[in-house]
């Protein structure tokens, strides 16, 4: 009688264990879309809702997964090697880990490879471990960051588009006389800290300052002092609580015409039109140097797709990844994302980002720089530091100083680990 | 002279209350029900109401399934803890003195609660992918053996004050050990049990890390999870947010209103031990 | 029926054992595997060395872990004592013979009800939108801007803490002011202790348990602070609001430093112990002199 119980208890307790490890197998044909960006949502998911009604009939849904903090998210998936079937995110230190943890398929048969522009494809290949050539990631959508300007104030003032940083230094002076904000910085979100700096290291670092870095022949402190004096002169004119606005509202007071510049990217403009949808917003390069030959406009590969080569759906996650590359649905990504494509043919043709449209087209970019700098290097979190020193009044050149020195410091910890 | 002193307490304390606690309350439930256009003045009174805020964030943050899942973790982990976690201890405090077994147990359930979360963090996140705990089902089994220690220590205590003269005199009438347990001394242990309900509760309703590394699949995250998932894309839509926020805190506040001074002397009764 | 008086049923061993075995199973293992990693160089998947004590003396060396730990025990230590003195007025305000006892009770107890997350949410706003919105309104410079934005950002960290932890510790000190036996009082009254004298002589040492519950609760949950900090700051600016627990997320998933945040988090338990351990010994030995 006893016993009888003792073992109703144990098959109960095991059961109950054994249900909850099993009791999650079985799936159906669904793909999941893991999406590390917030601001495409829309935009992606009406297109795999197209996807989807076309394959109704099958069964086959894909669903589109964004969370906040999609990097680190995806970094506690790979540890736990539940790779999402299809993913989309940046040619960025985070596909590098992806990448390298090998757990990617190479997409390199694919048919529409042979549609995609070189000069992007490469950029996926140079954040690959080893630089491999492999087409592990495609690009699909590219993105252009610079200087977004209210097109309407700048018209009001009689402004001309600056192309050196004189001409950018008197733009500032003009506005500022006629009582207006120049800046809308938005540091409480420190990534939108590195903008300016992605946009500025490419026209003033020396060439070759990534590989040399890397190599330690050079460092931050001997090369990017010009950077980041003008990082602070930036700050100099941006809205007084620069370090307290977070993006989204940062976003909403420049779109209501709080400020007449912002230093970000393409990325934004959807918000800004979701804030305040008559905004007539362009943006131009960067001029941070004084001759304008140098100026790029700093564009990398912005979403990529790439797909986990153990999907247990793997041939209906590349159809999706092809479904995608087709020029009509690339055109409607571009088009609502004030995009580039990767696709060729497929062109940007919104006045919201006319200004730095030819440049791109004539290939007068560069990539950003901190998707070379090696994981774990939190640039960001120095410049909030340097900025925030900046508000409390520290020395300049001692802020920059540090800054640089700190630079040098954290780049070598994580180059080591 | 006596009287006055109180009414000047009170009158510190009802303004306290007011501006500390209330306040941001109030402002969250406006700010739920204004329009976007409607924000300038953040505290003064909607110029039209607009429920449309709710059914929007209910839609965005798919609210039902996230409900249903925290009511699930919650509901499911506070059965099975309650009727494990207090039969562990019972037989752990019985039994100390008769085996060395139960005393070592005792101690290593309580050892084990200097171990902060997020030491265990990171392998568990590996551990719990190994047995697929990576879900609802998987979370609720967690949070039952994760709140042993801090349970057993609870029960322990209010098993030792229960006279042991009661499970003899259940014995002698032919009782097995599990009948004098369910129907002598679980029911002895009632207010206790009330703590832990509470305490659980309260643990699992509200908690961020666990559900933040382990519940990545959209369909299996928890109400405060989603929240945090949710915020990029809610972006400038305060409303919206702030809707979601209230759709949250309701239930709680709910249970709260009819079950203060239960919870409020369960709360009480198991950290006192 | 007959049996050995001493025996013990085996369905306790059962019991006992299988929530054990479990227990050890998801628990210990975790933390076991947990210390193994840290002498590792495991990113978290892939391929693994033995690297001894490397990542340990890293911890020194990393300044970005030394201030995160400087913050977090700044953090810890002013909110144990600011949270341990406003819970002790108020519950010393709630006991006396007030007006709309239980809803003012019911009121201060509120903020225990609700999620971290959201509560972080919440104040977020207030800070970014509602303070500045009126400090400029006022015109007061201090207000005007974002207090998370400043090098003060620990103070908007703190006050929320206090305000959803006071919750519980006051509701400790209440009991335990409950508990004290009215005839004490009177005598103190012949004795002609009043006021101030009253409560250090009296009341505050018949509080002693509470007292030492309040501390090492209080120290053990603001040793570990991360809900608030994700929700509030991301750890910015800079780093100046970076804790252990979330440097340990964020470097040990986000930066590929899951080894050595594993040996980070192990630093973190040693502290953890030996806080809780010195605090209960020297609180014990105080309740005891009292006692």
């Amino acid at each position: 009688m006893r016993r009888k119980r003792v073992f109703g208890t144990l098959a109960l307790v095991l059961g109950m264990t054994c249900l909850l490890v099993t009791g999650c197998g079985e799936k159906t044909k669904e793909l999941e879309l893991f999406s590390s960006k917030a601001e495409n949502a829309d935009s992606l998911q009406k297109l795999v809702d197209e996807f989807n009604t076309l394959h109704e009939s099958e069964g086959v849904k894909v669903v589109l997964n964004t969370p906040a903090d999609a990097g680190t998210i995806l970094k506690t998936r790979l540890a736990k090697n539940d790779v999402p079937d299809i993913m989309s995110m940046g040619g960025d230190v985070n596909y590098t880990e992806v990448q390298s943890a090998g757990v990617l398929a190479d997409l390199g048969q694919e048919s529409y490879m042979s549609s995609i522009q070189a000069s992007y494809q490469q950029m996926v290949y140079d954040v690959q471990k080893d630089k491999e050539e492999v087409a592990y990631g495609v690009p699909y959508a590219t993105n252009a960051s610079g200087v977004l300007y209210n097109v309407d104030k700048f018209e009001e003032l009689g402004l001309e588009i600056p192309k050196t940083w004189d001409e950018f230094l008197s733009v500032i002076d003009t506005i500022e006389a006629a009582g207006e904000k120049p800046f809308e910085f938005t540091l409480k979100d420190k990534w939108t800290g590195l903008c300016p700096w992605n946009s500025m290291a490419p026209d003033l670092q020396p060439d070759g300052f990534t590989d040399a870095r890397l190599a330690n022949e050079t460092t931050f402190a001997d090369t990017h002092t010009e950077i980041a004096e003008k990082y602070l002169t930036l700050l100099d004119h941006a809205q007084a609580d620069f370090m307290g606005t977070g993006y989204d509202d940062g976003n909403k007071a420049f779109a209501n015409g709080e400020a007449v510049m912002m230093i970000n990217g393409n990325w934004a403009i959807s918000q800004f039109t979701n804030a305040n949808t008559d905004f007539n917003v362009d943006m131009f390069a960067f001029p941070a140097s004084n001759d304008p030959a140098k100026n790029y406009v700093t564009s990398g590969v912005d979403v990529l797709f790439c797909v986990n080569k153990d999907s247990k759906n793997l041939e209906l996650a590349k159809e999706f990844v092809a479904f995608m590359m087709e020029p009509d649905h690339a055109k409607q990504y571009i088009n609502e994302q004030f995009a580039f494509s990767a696709v060729e043919g497929v062109v940007q043709e919104d006045a919201k980002v006319d200004g730095v449209k030819e440049d791109i087209a004539n290939g007068k970019v560069a990539n950003f720089p901190d998707h070379y700098y090696p994981n774990g290097f939190d640039l960001a979190a120095l410049l909030s530091q340097m900025s925030l020193n900046h508000t409390e009044g520290m020395d300049r050149g001692e802020n920059i100083k540090q800054f640089l020195a700190s630079c040098d410091e954290k780049y070598d910890i994580s180059n080591v680990q | 002279m006596k009287k006055r002193y109180n009414d000047i307490i009170t009158a510190l304390l009802l303004v306290g209350a007011a501006l500390f606690i209330l306040l941001p309350l109030y402002m969250t439930i406006l700010i739920a029900i204004k329009d976007p256009s409607d924000m300038n003045q953040v505290l003064s009174f909607p110029k039209l109401l607009r429920l449309e805020n709710f059914a929007d964030a209910w839609r965005m943050t798919k609210f039902p399934r996230k409900f249903f899942n925290t009511a699930f973790i919650t509901v499911v982990n506070l059965g099975f803890t309650i009727i494990t976690n207090s039969f562990v201890a019972y037989a752990i405090t019985r039994n100390r003195k008769k085996s060395k077994f139960f005393g070592i147990m005792y101690y290593y359930f309580i050892s084990a609660m200097f171990i902060p979360f997020c030491v265990i963090m990171l392998p568990l996140v590996v551990q719990a992918n190994i047995f697929h705990l990576d879900n609802v089902m998987g979370i609720t089994f967690l949070y039952v053996i994760f709140g042993l220690p801090m349970n057993t220590f609870i029960y322990s205590g209010a098993v030792k004050s229960i006279p042991i003269a009661l499970d003899e005199a259940a014995k002698i009438d032919g009782a097995n050990p599990l009948q004098i347990f369910w129907s002598v001394i679980f029911p002895v242990l009632k207010p206790t049990t009330a703590t832990v309900a509470i305490l659980s509760f309260m643990w699992t309703w509200n908690d961020f890390t666990m559900p933040l590394v382990l519940l990545s699949d959209e369909t299996q995250q928890t109400l405060q999870l989603a929240q945090y998932v949710f915020k990029s894309q809610f972006s400038v839509n305060y409303n919206l947010a702030f809707a979601s926020y209230v759709m949250v805190i309701l239930p709680i506040l709910v249970i709260y209103i009819f079950c203060q001074k239960w919870i409020m002397s369960g709360v009480v009764a198991g950290a006192v031990k | 029926m007959k049996k050995k008086k001493r025996g013990v049923e085996p369905i306790y061993y059962a019991g006992v054992g299988i929530m054990g075995v479990l227990f050890f199973l998801f628990h210990t293992i975790s933390f076991l595997k947990g210390v193994f990693y840290s002498f590792t160089d495991w990113k978290g998947y892939g391929d693994w060395n033995f690297v001894g004590l490397r990542n340990y003396l890293q911890i020194f060396k990393d300044t970005d872990t030394i201030s995160a730990y400087l913050f977090t025990f700044k953090f810890a230590i002013i909110c144990t004592i600011l949270v341990n003195i406003i819970s002790l007025i108020l519950a010393c305000a709630l006991n006396s013979n007030i007006r709309f006892k239980n809803f003012v009770k019911g009121v201060y107890f509120l903020p225990y009800m609700l999620g971290s997350v959201i509560v972080g949410f919440i104040f977020n706003f207030i800070f970014a939108n509602l303070i500045p919105a009126v400090g400029q309104h006022l015109g007061i410079d201090a207000l005007s801007t974002n207090l998370l934005g400043t090098t003060s950002a620990i103070w908007g960290i703190i006050f929320v803490t206090i305000w959803s932890g006071c919750a519980f510790n006051t509701l400790i000190y209440l009991s335990g002011l409950q508990s004290i036996d009215t005839d004490v009082y009177e005598a103190a009254a012949l004795d002609g202790a009043k006021g101030l004298r009253k409560f250090t002589r009296i009341t505050f040492p018949l509080l002693a348990p509470s007292f030492t519950i309040n501390m090492v609760l209080a120290a053990k949950g603001y040793l570990m602070v991360y809900d608030q900090i994700m929700a509030m700051t991301d750890g910015g600016p800079g780093i100046s609001t970076t804790s252990i627990a979330v440097l340990i997320y964020k470097k040990g998933f986000g930066g590929g430093q899951f080894s050595y945040q594993m040996a980070n988090a192990v630093v973190l338990f040693i502290v953890v112990v030996a806080v809780s351990v010195f605090q209960l010994r020297v609180l014990e030995k105080r309740e005891e002199k009292i006692g």
